[in-house]
């Protein structure tokens, strides 16, 4: 994925910086820092979700460095036959061929459906569906389509597709419905010529039960919906970038292509206390042995946490910013 | 270096520059919907002589607002909410109310969103002239945008923006007007808001915004008396609470959510209809479904469940082993509400409700088991309705209801308005003026009906006339068919050319600077002439023939081109389809087109010149087509005859001139045609018709009726207007597949026969073969009885309203197998030979001008869509016109009938007699038909009478024994024309007089 093909000398001089003491990068970074990342939500006001992250932007003109735009879109779906319940989500990363100029046209489409793979694979599992994207059971579901467009990049392609991915996901809100059917009265109350109805008139139409229920409305066109359920068990992913017995974070692409291995570890932090592993793959031709491995998730995640903690602050924060500072702005105004 | 700068809105003011909602669409699929908001600093106030807005609009409002208000004396502008508009839209719609009006985006929008009719109505009031309404786009002035806050339901948000826009006229206008030193100090005029949501006026209260009611504001005004009765009934209740409404016992189950309604519809659970009442029996309705072959059944008022003729309606079907039959009685709805009181009806403990109710059940009591099953048909309860379609509807009041009767008396009275429709329930409504609008025919609409209350409540919207006028009547005949009458407007009278009447055919060559002769064929010389009903003034087709060397015959049809001066999608244009067709009444004539187009410019007038669409073909004398084209030419017609004229002359064997040969030409091929059409299995249907004799044109008494006169031209032309209509089909079907527009008449359901043949096996041993219209047409031949020679057309007459009614269709909308025309037994069919008088015709034209190369088809006229709606308007107004010409028929043969009567008892004689056939009978009575005047009655019986359903049978007690009678009797009817006491409508009343005279039962 390297964008450059850098020569020996150079791979081994970066090598090299890295497993100096005290270590040595070429931005000056310490092994487990990130450059700085940005983020901002809502910037695709048609969708229902959105984000836009950079890693290592210049901090002036936000030139350079990872840029990746996440979208969420709700779709209703008529479920066929005996499809699952309850929506489906699906993911899709697109590279803008200008972020990987190099790269022929197959390739390119390799290396979408390679991230698209693995962003689907972590995201659509069972244990991180969000129990609010049914509609009418057996009849209507939404499908989340979340697209991710990578514009630039600038290295650790991987942490910021999960980042964005989360922050978009965060920031999604499913419209409000309201299903509605129509049950057949069990005994009809005779029906002959008496004007007197005060009998039990109990509605045959009960909305809460909704076994029967074939279509549904929107009780408030205007209400922008709910918040997905379960957004804080969406992962987070920490690449770990290895040079013999070091790891370091947030590698540039240079520093990537003197890497020989990398290992993606994906947590979920549902509590805060026991995040799960929601999946691991390791990237390159190095072999690691299983207690090293051990020892590399528990670093990862430590890392996680501190990243999912951060982004959560952002996140809400950004909420703040979008709602409450705009409106009171335009109160000021007048 | 350049500088380029981009204008682009920041992202961070998404929540004030964006407006974001959710759609859900008719597939199912919900959009995300954004609109942007640019706010500015100059929108207008429309204040006259305000020093900060500056604009170039003429009409503003008053600088001092209006004076005339008792509570406003400082002067005051209104404002008012949403629901104003929803509620009391007749009363801003009157002349009398014309304080000066801030209306708001806000408001507007609302009201487009609720509901589009009174969206509509409320745009032509912001144009009409004797309002001062200014419409203030608060949304886009800064001041007064608002931002929907977290947790607010966009109602509440669109009346905080009502309330701050009322909060920013008034500082507006204190600001603009500064006192100025010496001078003394005015007060100034204030904001009213004008709602009639208590919390939404606690609310303005609160912040300081002067706000009204309704009510309250029209008390307050000049002329209250007569603006508090059009207030609707919706407002009313918050004011007076009527007796404890909330204690009242609902008389009929509520509705079901519109959601679940459709969920129902859509399982096939419910189903979806348009509501007719029985027109014998008000207590019983129908709603023809597509589920089932026959429509559904609702007996009694809580199954109809307070559903109005032509509602759409949903409809819940009952399991099969409650399905009933029809009643066979009549039940007349003033007879039996005669004693229900209008002050307390509906409310518990009324003795009078009671006793209708008794009535009423004891009527729908009768035993439904000695029902034959077959009769059965599915029967059910309105348990939602999709959409009202009230309208204003014409009433009398009725006179029993009124509490007092002195002229001077201005209380308010509640009073029962009964509609001349007798397929509607009275109204209930108060009003101040009762005692003049005694005798008046009015005008009223129902503003809700409630579960607890037995009828519907309205309000009165204005007078026609004195009952029996004929200003009045006439009018109320079109408000009642909806047929719009107004003179045509300026915008649509500029559509016409500029010369006016002395618009002429430019001669060929140079001087034809609009190029009307490129591609036109000249004809001028072709000896064509035009057979017509005498006093025709819009003369819209006519013939020529004339023999080829080959022996074969060349015969030409030529239609006015109207096409050639109403334009697509002008205003004459929009209006001509609106109006759909013209409207024939007995003593006038409600144009589609404006008359210097339909009575002289596109009048085939003899001896001038005139634009002509013709449809020539080469036929061989056994009248098999050789080859048809199609033209724009120039006629000169030679002459104009009336059907009776050309009859003459073709049997005069004295004349031989051209013009009479060409007569006996087409003729001879007329025969032919019909013969084939004949043997293709068309039907001969009749309908009664009668003609007016009109004593002068000034008095428009009618003298007498008579059955209209047919001749051998009247087929002739006939013939060979259906010939050019089903050329032309063929032709634009083949060059549109997908737009043509075609008419068609689809083949009635078995099941609409069955009774009819039942009857007719029963009483006359004749059976009625309907399995195609060729069989049909067959066995109405058969159908005949020597000593009767009226039977056959009676029974011509019952078959025709078993069918279902022609229509136009977009040919691209429905399978090509049902294009047939079931009556004409042609398999395509569509209207092109009045294009004065209908639209289809116009458009039809339009598309055979571009099936011929000769224009480019008009863009709208490839939509399917648009094709669709504008022929589905097209459709409604032609039945409504039929149905507004019989009335006027019916009304004038009333008159004549009157007129009879009264000069029968001048010479001393009995009443008018006339011959009638039973084509009915019911448990209490006979339907009749009379055949001299065209129509129908109801003969009852008060005493009981022995009827056998099966046999269609009654038998009545006479003189000496029983008489029996059965349908296809002929009977002698004695006819008058009673007013009703109470609420004097004419009714015809009839009575027996042979065999039995019933005047006694």
């Amino acid at each position: 994925m390297a964008s450059s093909s850098i020569s020996k000398a150079e791979k081994s001089y970066i090598q090299a910086g890295l497993l100096a003491n005290p270590p040595r990068r070429a931005d000056g970074r310490s092994l487990h820092d990130f450059r700085a990342i940005s983020l901002e939500t809502g910037v695709a006001p048609l969708s229902n979700g959105s984000a836009r992250l950079r890693i290592g932007g210049n901090p002036h003109d936000g030139s350079g460095g990872t840029d990746i735009l996440a979208a969420v879109k709700l779709e209703v779906e008529s479920i066929q036959g005996d499809a699952l319940d309850g929506g489906r989500i699906a993911c899709n990363v697109s590279c803008s061929p200008s972020a990987y100029s190099h790269l022929s046209s197959g390739a390119l489409e390799d290396l979408q459906y390679d991230l698209t793979m693995v962003l689907h694979q972590t995201l659509s599992h069972p244990s991180l569906h969000p129990k609010n994207l049914g509609i009418i059971p057996r009849k209507k579901s939404w499908l989340l389509n979340l697209d991710l467009l990578i514009t630039a990049d600038a290295g650790n392609i991987y942490d910021a597709l999960f980042l964005a991915a989360r922050a978009a996901l965060w920031d999604t809100k499913v419209p409000r419905t309201r299903s509605v059917e129509y049950k057949s009265p069990k005994t009809l109350s005779s029906a002959s010529g008496d004007m007197d109805i005060d009998q039990d008139t109990t509605s045959g139409f009960d909305t809460r039960n909704v076994a029967h229920a074939t279509d549904f409305e929107l009780p408030d066109y205007w209400d922008e919906g709910e918040i997905l359920e379960g957004r804080e068990r969406w992962p987070a992913a920490i690449t770990l970038n290895l040079v013999n017995t070091v790891h370091f974070l947030d590698a540039t692409l240079h520093e990537e292509a003197s890497c020989a291995s990398r290992l993606l570890v994906v947590h979920s932090y549902e509590s805060p206390t026991s995040p799960t592993v929601q999946s691991i793959r390791l990237l390159g031709s190095d072999e690691l042995s299983i207690p090293h491995l051990k020892n590399l998730i528990k670093e990862a995640e430590s890392y996680t946490k501190a990243m999912v903690t951060s982004l959560t602050a952002k996140l809400e924060d950004e909420n703040f910013r979008r709602n409450q500072k705009a409106r009171e702005r335009f109160g000021k105004r007048k | 270096m350049v500088e380029i700068t981009i204008r682009k809105r920041l992202q961070t003011e998404a929540v004030i520059t964006q407006r974001k909602f959710f759609k859900k669409t008719a597939r199912g699929k919900v959009v995300k919907v954004l609109r942007e908001r640019y706010l500015r600093d100059d929108v207008a106030c429309g204040i006259e002589g305000c020093r900060e807005c500056s604009t170039a609009m003429p009409e503003l409002l008053p600088f001092s607002g209006a004076l005339d208000h008792q509570l406003f004396p400082n002067g005051h502008y209104l404002l008012p909410d949403t629901n104003v508009f929803l509620a009391q839209m007749d009363l801003i719609e009157s002349h009398l109310f014309n304080a000066p009006m801030i209306l708001l985006q806000t408001v507007i929008e609302e009201v487009r969103h609720r509901s589009l009719p009174l969206y509509n109505r409320l745009k032509a009031l912001t144009k009409s002239e004797d309002k001062r309404i200014w419409i203030f786009y608060n949304e886009y002035r800064s001041e007064t945008a608002i931002v929907c806050e977290e947790n607010e339901t966009p109602n509440d948000r669109n009346d905080r923006g009502i309330r701050a826009a009322t909060a920013w006229y008034n500082t507006h206008i204190s600001l603009t007007r500064p006192p100025i030193r010496g001078h003394k100090q005015m007060p100034h005029p204030t904001i009213i808001l004008m709602t009639e949501d208590a919390a939404n006026r606690q609310k303005a209260e609160q912040s300081g915004v002067a706000s009204i009611s309704v009510r309250k504001y029209v008390e307050g005004m000049n002329d209250a008396n007569q603006l508090l009765d059009l207030l609707s009934a919706d407002g009313s209740h918050e004011i007076e609470p009527t007796k404890a409404a909330a204690g009242r016992q609902a008389l009929y189950t509520d509705y079901l959510p519109a959601s679940a309604l459709l969920a129902g519809v859509k399982a096939g659970e419910l189903h979806q209809g348009h509501f007719n009442r029985d027109q014998y029996n008000y207590l019983e309705g129908s709603v023809p479904v597509p589920a089932f072959d026959k429509p559904i059944l609702l007996v009694g008022p809580e199954n109809m469940n307070r559903a109005v003729q032509g509602d759409v309606v949903v409809v819940e079907v009952f399991p099969k082993n409650e399905w009933k039959a029809p009643a066979d009685e009549v039940v007349d709805q003033e007879a039996i509400q005669r004693n229900d009181d209008a002050e307390d009806s509906g409310e518990e403990g009324d003795v009078n409700g009671e006793e209708v109710i008794a009535k009423e059940s004891r009527v729908l009591s009768g035993d439904p088991s000695q029902k034959t099953p077959s009769e059965r048909q599915p029967t059910g309860r309105v348990v939602g309705i999709i959409k009202r379609n009230w309208r204003a509807y014409v009433c009398h009041i009725d006179s029993t209801s009124l509490t007092s009767t002195l002229t001077m008396s201005l209380s308010t009275q509640t009073v029962f308005a009964t509609p001349v429709s007798r397929l509607l329930p009275r109204i209930r409504l108060r009003t101040r003026q009762a005692p003049t609008l005694l005798n008046q025919k009015i005008l009223v609409t129902i503003d809700r009906w409630d579960s607890t209350s037995r009828y519907p409540e309205g309000h009165f919207v204005r007078a026609l006339g004195r009952v029996e006028s004929k200003e009045a009547e006439q009018e109320s005949l079109l408000l009642e068919f909806e047929v719009p009458y107004r003179p045509f407007g300026k915008a649509i009278l500029d559509c016409l050319p500029p010369e006016g009447e002395q618009w002429v055919v430019p001669p060929k060559g140079a001087l034809d600077v609009q190029n009307i002769w490129r591609d036109r064929q000249d004809l001028r010389d072709v000896i064509v002439c035009s057979i017509d009903p005498p006093g025709c003034q819009d003369i819209d087709d006519a013939l020529h023939a004339k023999l080829l060397p080959n022996g074969n015959i060349e015969a030409g049809v030529h239609i006015a081109d109207v096409s050639h001066f109403v334009l697509p999608d002008n205003s004459m244009d929009s209006e001509a389809a609106a109006r759909g067709t013209t409207v024939y009444l007995v003593d006038n004539r409600i144009d589609m087109l404006p008359s210097l187009l339909g009575t002289n410019l596109c009048s085939l007038r003899p001896s001038v010149e005139r634009l002509a669409f013709s449809s020539i073909w080469e036929l061989t004398p056994d009248a098999e087509i050789v080859s048809v084209r199609f033209t724009k030419s120039v006629i000169k017609s030679k002459a104009a005859f009336t059907y009776e004229e050309a009859q003459i002359r073709k049997d005069d064997p004295n004349l031989q001139d051209d013009l009479t040969n060409s007569i006996r030409l087409l003729n001879s091929l007329a025969i032919k045609l019909k013969a084939k059409r004949m043997a293709a299995g068309a039907l001969n249907l009749a309908s009664p018709e009668v003609k007016i004799h009109l004593d002068s044109a000034e008095s428009s008494d009618p003298i007498d009726v008579e059955q209209k006169e047919l001749r051998e031209t009247n087929s002739l032309v006939e013939e060979f207007m259906l010939l050019a209509n089903i050329s032309v089909a063929r032709k634009i079907e083949e060059s549109f597949p997908q737009t043509a527009v075609l008419r068609r008449h689809l083949p009635p359901p078995k099941t609409n026969f069955e009774k009819l043949q039942d009857i007719l096996r029963k009483t006359k041993g004749f059976s009625l073969d309907v399995s195609s219209s060729g069989a049909l047409a067959a066995s109405l031949d058969n159908c005949v009885d020597a000593n009767e020679p009226a039977f056959n057309t009676l029974v011509r007459i019952m078959a025709t309203r078993c069918m279902l009614s022609a229509e136009y269709f977009s040919s691209g909308s429905v399978a090509k197998d049902t294009f047939g025309h079931y009556g004409l037994a042609s398999e395509i069919y569509t209207h092109f030979t009045s294009p004065i008088r209908r639209y289809a015709d116009v458009l039809v034209h339009r598309q055979l001008s571009a099936a011929i190369g000769f224009t480019p088809l008009h863009a709208t006229l490839h939509s399917k869509s648009h094709v669709e709606r504008v022929l589905d308007v097209v459709n409604r107004r032609h039945r409504m016109a039929q149905m507004a010409g019989r009335a006027s028929v019916e009304f004038y043969v009333g008159l004549a009938l009157k007129a009879r009567g009264e000069q029968a008892k001048l010479r001393g004689e009995g009443d008018v007699k006339e011959e009638a056939y039973v084509i009915r009978s019911f448990r209490n009575g006979v339907g009749v038909f009379v055949s001299k005047l065209g129509i129908e009655g109801l003969v009852t019986f008060k005493r009981d009478t022995q009827f056998d359903a099966e046999n269609y049978t009654i038998t009545v007690p006479g003189t000496r024994e029983d008489v029996k009678i059965s349908v296809f009797d002929k009977v002698v009817v004695r006819i008058e024309v009673e007013k009703d006491k109470n609420t004097q409508r004419g009714k015809v009343k009839m009575t027996l007089v042979e065999p039995v005279d019933s005047s006694a039962l």
